[in-house]
């Protein structure tokens, strides 16, 4: 409520804000688009965004129906959160400097029929423009938008400390495939376990969510993830942070086929939370090695600074091998 | 179900044009349920068909959903009130579902978790799926 109230003050002044926008704050640094099998991570720290002059200038990017989206949400934190996300996205889709310069206020979007929003385009947009894929979740200490070009994507963000109210076992009874929960059981390392839950979960939101289903438009236990290690392509925990290998999924509906297709990566990220990333796969050309995923990870705070990530902020879990 | 809400209230403060500097402010925030008091009319005045769920449910929901996301006492819940928009993400959702199972008794299908995003939605379902359950 308290921003709220502030966020309205700002709205009336923003039009003197307007003319120094430019000159207090630095443009967005376009970007090239991904490669074909790359996707472009960009995340922001909600803490660390702490200027209400920069949040007023935010608030402007925003559609009429995002604003009021964002006035819904109850307290400060959610709105600030709420509000963080949709300016992410819009910036980071416009550095990609579709037909020229992009305005972000410009960017339109639609929603699939589950519910996942899209970029809209208008007709007379050029071809490349459509090939934008984007997807984003957020907690409420970090907000990751992840970008790829042609293969649908989708990502998840979640804490690593992140407490279930239940017990880990009897929700993944509930939720998860008979393979994970003996997967999930075989760990008695509790930390190890809740660990291994989280990865999980993330990997298996960002699969739905890259297919454009969501969580009710494929239960969760209608298909499970499995790790693979290298060696004996069985599927075993492992209590170390190193590479655990390739992730995969399969289908429950049809036991024989694999969902061959999606390749996963996961992350951890900025120290503090686990990131599932889920794409198409390139479509191997006979005899050709497919492509590899690859990951840039970049941190952002809109129109103040750009940094790419590498090393610790941005480990890899698994899935890159 | 159907179900009429009388008060349509926009947060219409923020789709207005930005005001000249020299205009006094003249909009009006007008909130559902963010105020201690509550709303007590505009909740009688949203119109439900007969099979709406008992106000026991409602408060038992309210009290599921205060659990999991640990709502200060002084958070305002209502039944209107959206779950994304108190905090709840999809491991929210998926947990308080699973706590209403228990304690009902009822099943939930997945493919129902994305009518459930309010509190009288899930009260409302839960209704339908304990009048289904056969007679002990």
């Amino acid at each position: 409520m308290i921003l709220f109230r502030r966020v309205v003050i700002f709205t009336m002044n923003s039009v003197c804000f307007q003319r120094n926008f430019a000159a207090a704050l630095s443009p967005l640094v376009p970007v090239k688009l991904p490669s074909r099998m790359e996707a472009h991570l960009w995340y922001v720290v909600p803490d660390e965004v702490k200027s209400s002059f920069l949040l007023s200038n935010y608030l402007d990017i925003l559609s009429p129906c995002e604003k009021e989206n964002v006035s819904r949400m109850r307290g400060e934190q959610l709105q600030k959160a709420a509000l963080l996300a949709r300016v992410l996205v819009r910036t980071t889709i416009a550095r990609y400097q579709i037909n020229g310069q992009v305005n972000p206020r410009s960017l339109k979007f639609k929603k699939n029929i589950h519910g996942k929003p899209e970029l809209e385009w208008d007709d007379d947009q050029c071809q490349c423009a459509s090939r934008l894929q984007f997807n984003i979740s957020h907690t409420s200490s970090l907000i990751l938008c992840g970008v790829t070009v042609d293969s649908p994507i989708g990502v998840d963000l979640e804490e690593k400390q992140r407490k279930l109210k239940n017990n880990i076992l009897a929700f993944a009874r509930r939720y998860f495939t008979p393979h994970e929960v003996k997967f999930l059981s075989s760990i008695s390392d509790p930390v190890v376990q809740h660990q291994h839950f989280v990865k999980l979960w993330t990997l298996k939101e960002s699969y739905v969510k890259a297919l454009g289903r969501g969580f009710s438009g494929l239960p969760f236990r209608m298909f499970t993830i499995q790790f693979r290690t290298t060696e004996n392509g069985d599927s075993c925990p492992s209590g170390e942070t190193n590479n655990e290998g390739e992730i995969i999924v399969k289908s429950l509906e049809d036991v024989n086929s694999f969902s061959s297709n999606w390749q996963f990566a996961l992350l951890e990220l900025a120290g503090s939370h686990y990131a599932a990333i889920c794409m198409e796969k390139d479509e191997a050309v006979e005899g050709e090695v497919p492509t590899p995923m690859k990951l840039t990870v970049r941190k952002t705070i809109p129109y103040v600074r750009d940094e790419l990530i590498s090393g610790p902020d941005a480990a890899v879990i698994s899935g890159l091998t | 179900m159907a179900s009429v809400s009388a008060a349509s209230v926009a947060f219409r403060a923020l789709s207005k044009p930005p005001l000249k500097s020299n205009e006094t402010s003249r909009l009006k925030i007008v909130s559902l349920g963010w105020r201690k008091n509550g709303f007590p009319s505009l909740r009688s005045s949203r119109l439900h068909v007969s099979c709406a769920a008992k106000p026991e449910t409602v408060d038992k929901v309210c009290e599921i959903v205060r659990k999991q996301l640990a709502l200060p006492a002084e958070a305002d819940l209502t039944p209107e009130s959206k779950f994304s928009a108190i905090g709840a993400d999809s491991l929210d959702t998926v947990e308080i579902v699973m706590a209403l199972e228990e304690e009902f008794g009822i099943s939930v299908e997945e493919e129902s978790s994305q009518n459930i995003t309010t509190v009288q939605e899930a009260a409302d379902l839960i209704e339908k799926l304990v009048q289904k359950k056969p007679e002990a």
